[in-house]
């Protein structure tokens, strides 16, 4: 019930103080963190199958010292990649949109929603295209590659663009536990350690142990940023 | 618009004082708010107006009536399905007005510290 008007000489701390406070608890009414990365989750481990059963096209073989280089491409999965995520950002930012104006606010989901379809796309395009050769144009490199040659085509993959996403929202919401959750994402795609899990399962399933780890990591985030918001809401 | 004025000291004739540039409409803690959360959040419901302000519903409207008369929010009506909602959006003075305000306050602040005491 305050409606005194507060005089120049006023506290300009406490005014500061209070639009502070405001803006934050606008930003967490703006949440929906566990949307996301349970969505996500379910377009990773889908595309599990989409790797198992889509076929493999090598061409362009060349010989080099000491082996042969050659561009290999999934068409299937790839277009399942580039599909999913497509439909996986229309489906996150609809939801952020409908979660948050159901509170009352409307949702800053739009930059990020458009930033993981811009990844998706020009990820889709630069596999397709067989951009590793032009990153990389020394072909002994290529088939010996650096520790940072191999981090960067691990960032340049559909599980990379997700997380680069991710460090977008977390940005647009002020979001450090975000921020800190996406970065140790990053660090799990780029740095894969699988504990020799899943080395027996064949080629078919080379991708599976990667897929089902990232997956699995988003899926408890979304559990576990569902858990702190419901915590947080006043009953 | 503005607030009441002290006579500048010597030398601060160049700088006047924050004060000067601080209007009545926003420079009020309830206006400051509404402007903060629509800031913030683009686009805010009646509702969360008054539950994060504290406020009545007739307190509120009051607020919201002076802001937009002075162009600085725009108040939409609309359904939710057959519930009645009331939207209010910043317009771009009322973001200027917003910045100029948080602008002033931190001049204010800045020279309330660097203001030697006696």
């Amino acid at each position: 019930m305050t409606s005194d008007t507060i005089p120049a000489g006023g506290d300009p701390r406490r005014l500061l103080a209070d639009a502070r406070g405001l803006a934050h608890r606008v930003r967490l009414a703006q949440r929906v963190t566990w949307l996301p990365l349970l969505v996500l989750a379910v377009v990773t481990f889908g595309a599990i199958p989409a790797h198992r059963f889509g076929p493999m096209v090598v061409t362009n073989c060349r010989p080099e010292p000491g082996g042969e280089i050659c561009k290999v491409w999934e068409p299937a999965a790839q277009t399942y990649w580039l599909l999913a995520v497509v439909v996986g950002y229309v489906v996150i930012a609809g939801g952020y949109l409908r979660v948050a104006r159901a509170r009352g606010v409307d949702a800053r989901v739009l930059p990020y929603a458009i930033t993981g379809v811009v990844l998706a796309v020009v990820l889709f395009a630069a596999i397709a295209a067989g951009a590793g050769a032009w990153i990389v144009p020394d072909p002994q490199e290529l088939m010996h590659p650096s520790t940072f040659v191999q981090v960067l085509f691990r960032l340049l993959t559909p599980l990379g663009g997700i997380g680069l996403a991710l460090l977008v929202l977390a940005w647009l919401e002020r979001h450090v536990a975000l921020l800190l959750f996406a970065l140790g994402y990053l660090v799990v795609v780029l740095v894969p350690i699988t504990f020799g899990w899943g080395a027996h399962w064949g080629d078919e399933f080379e991708d599976a142990p990667m897929l089902v780890i990232a997956g699995g990591l988003l899926l408890l985030g979304s559990a576990a940023f569902a858990a702190a918001q419901r915590l947080r809401r006043p009953r | 618009m503005t607030g009441p004025v002290d006579a500048p000291a010597p030398g601060e004739a160049e700088s006047p004082h924050p004060v000067t540039g601080l209007v009545d409409v926003v420079h009020q803690r309830v206006r400051l708010g509404i402007l903060t959360i629509a800031h913030e959040a683009r686009r805010v419901e009646f509702g969360f107006l008054r539950s994060q302000l504290e406020l009545t519903a007739g307190n509120l409207s009051q607020h919201l009536g002076v802001l937009e008369a002075a162009g600085l929010v725009e108040v939409e009506k609309g359904y939710a399905g057959k519930r009645g909602r009331t939207w209010i959006t910043l317009t771009v003075a009322g973001d200027a007005a917003l910045a100029e305000e948080i602008a002033r306050l931190k001049q204010l602040i800045a020279r309330v510290e660097t203001t030697p005491r006696g």
